[in-house]
């Protein structure tokens, strides 16, 4: 009986390894397929705008494995951090004193309204006008942009604690910061992850915007000079690379997501 | 007596707002012309209210304006029409959704600005770039968002009918659409605030006509009064966008619970 079981069970592991194998495969044709098509079509390609594949690759791997890697994409990530750790601490800091607070929330409301209204990138303009075009604009407007759906998440979150929950912490007179901790801060992470995760990509855009804007270094503005000097193999592989980043950036994040979250995935699962 | 009540209260919610809108207003004031800024040359509230009151007596304004609005609804059309279809189609089959998932996720996730280099290259600094980019920017989330809907129709009711004899059609017009159709609500909403956003970015940065493209301009030659007065006009904008399609979508879909 016991070892049919466990038969049974290496069986249903079997299958769901090669039912995620499977899924892989099936996920994987299309990318590879586009892949092929664009390395075919271009392949002997004479329009300008569209260089073949192969040559793109063959530029890629020569700039962003090299110290070309160091001087220009590493400025921009360093930016990009500084920046986003600063909207992190911002955000849920202020959020959490405006949250906790009733008439916080009703001054605050029309300046965040407003402000967040403002496309992010539209911003780096006036932080152009205060900074000038040094590194203390890019992370400013990294930060202020960046910091807004993170505030606006952890107001709500904040808010929108669970009653019975609160309740019952107030009958068994936990103080008002105890609440906050244990109570209130905990129930609101789900809301302030998906704060920090639209503040993230909003994060990773302004960077990029900030360098095309103000022109110096960085892989935004190693891009667009590479466009306007019409050195169009180089742009496509800032291209490339500045999506990958991108990307790449968002897988970070929802494993590190996941991972914080463990609790909560788990009592949905439950439920 | 009700409607009386509520205008009382309306008025009492209006102070808190009031104050700290005139207190922001005031710290800039001081800040930049006795303050810790007043040397450097950032605009005060009377300068950029000049310049806005210049802007918005300008005719050039509205022809930006309409400009930039001509980019984002055009863009917002093209992408749902692609993108509903699309996301219909690939939800109702399980191997076409499995198939383009990690695809459209992967373009989803990208953003738009970085292929402003490339599309400036191919399509110059044209209203057909600011168009592209709208497309680009909402036809794979709006997809996933419409094939997300399709696959959410419930499995009973879908068993049900097949056990009635009720073929593929009728199981798409009665239960496949009904369950994406408040999917498809809330990513119409969300593309319609993102399209004006991609329709500014595209000038500021890709310089399309556009009220992006007179900012560029106007920082460009060191006017900041009024790069702060078209910033000022754009956070309006998007409070007035965001507010309207909330209040169509009320109207239209008020059936639905929400």
């Amino acid at each position: 009986m016991v070892a049919a079981s466990v038969h049974l069970l290496d069986a249903i592991m079997i299958m769901s390894w090669w039912r995620r194998i499977l899924l892989v495969l099936i996920g994987a044709w299309v990318p590879t397929a586009i892949v092929f098509a664009w390395w075919t079509a271009s392949a002997d390609s004479t329009n300008p705008y569209f260089p073949p594949l192969s040559l793109i690759v063959e530029r890629f791997t020569e700039l962003w494995f090299s110290q070309e890697f160091v001087t220009t994409v590493v400025p921009s990530l360093r930016n990009f951090a500084i920046g986003y750790a600063l909207a992190c601490i911002i955000g849920i800091i202020f959020g959490t004193l405006i949250g906790g607070s009733r008439t916080g929330i009703k001054y605050a409301e029309p300046i965040i309204d407003f402000v967040r209204s403002i496309p992010a990138v539209a911003t780096v303009p006036i932080f152009i006008v205060i900074f000038g075009l040094d590194i203390a604009m890019r992370v400013a407007s990294i930060t202020v942009a960046a910091s807004m759906p993170i505030l606006i998440a952890t107001i709500q979150g904040v808010r929108s604690a669970d009653v019975v929950q609160v309740e019952t912490a107030r009958v068994f007179h936990l103080s008002r910061q105890q609440q906050l901790w244990r109570v209130r801060l905990p129930g609101a992470m789900p809301l302030i992850f998906s704060g920090l995760q639209l503040g993230l990509q909003i994060a990773f855009i302004v960077t990029i915007a900030s360098e095309f804007l103000g022109s110096g270094f960085g892989i935004g503005s190693f891009t667009l000079v590479a466009t306007e000097s019409f050195l169009i193999l180089d742009a496509w592989t800032g291209v490339i690379l500045m999506g990958l980043l991108g990307y790449l950036i968002n897988i970070v994040f929802d494993l590190v997501e996941r991972f914080s979250l463990r609790w909560y995935y788990g009592q949905k699962k439950i439920v | 007596m009700l409607s009386n009540g509520s205008r009382a209260s309306r008025v009492r919610r209006l102070p808190p707002a009031a104050i700290s809108v005139v207190l922001a207003l005031a710290l800039w004031q001081l800040a930049t012309s006795v303050g810790p800024l007043a040397d450097l040359s950032i605009p005060s509230v009377v300068e950029t209210g000049q310049a806005l009151i210049a802007e918005l007596s300008s005719s050039e304004f509205y022809v930006r304006l309409w400009e930039t609005i001509q980019m984002a609804v055009v863009g917002f059309v093209v992408a749902m029409a692609l993108a509903i279809p699309a996301g219909i189609l690939i939800g109702l089959s399980r191997f076409a959704w499995r198939s383009t998932k990690f695809t459209f996720d992967f373009f989803k996730v990208i953003p738009p600005i970085v292929i402003i280099p490339i599309v400036i290259l191919v399509l110059g600094p044209t209203m057909q770039m600011g168009i592209f980019l709208v497309v680009f920017t909402l036809v794979f989330a709006m997809a996933i968002q419409t094939g997300l809907g399709v696959r959410d129709a419930d499995a009973v009711l879908l068993e049900t009918m097949r056990c009635y004899g009720l073929g593929t059609w009728s199981q798409i017009r009665y239960a496949r659409l009904p369950s994406a159709a408040p999917y498809i609500a809330v990513g119409v909403r969300l593309s319609a605030s993102a399209a004006l956003v991609v329709a500014i970015v595209a000038g500021l940065i890709g310089g399309a006509p556009g009220l992006g493209k007179t900012i560029l301009l106007a920082q460009a030659s060191g006017d900041d009064p009024r790069t702060f007065a078209t910033v000022f006009v754009l956070g309006v904008l998007g409070i007035l966008v965001s507010r309207a399609v909330t209040w169509l979508q009320r109207r239209s879909i008020f059936w639905m619970p929400s």
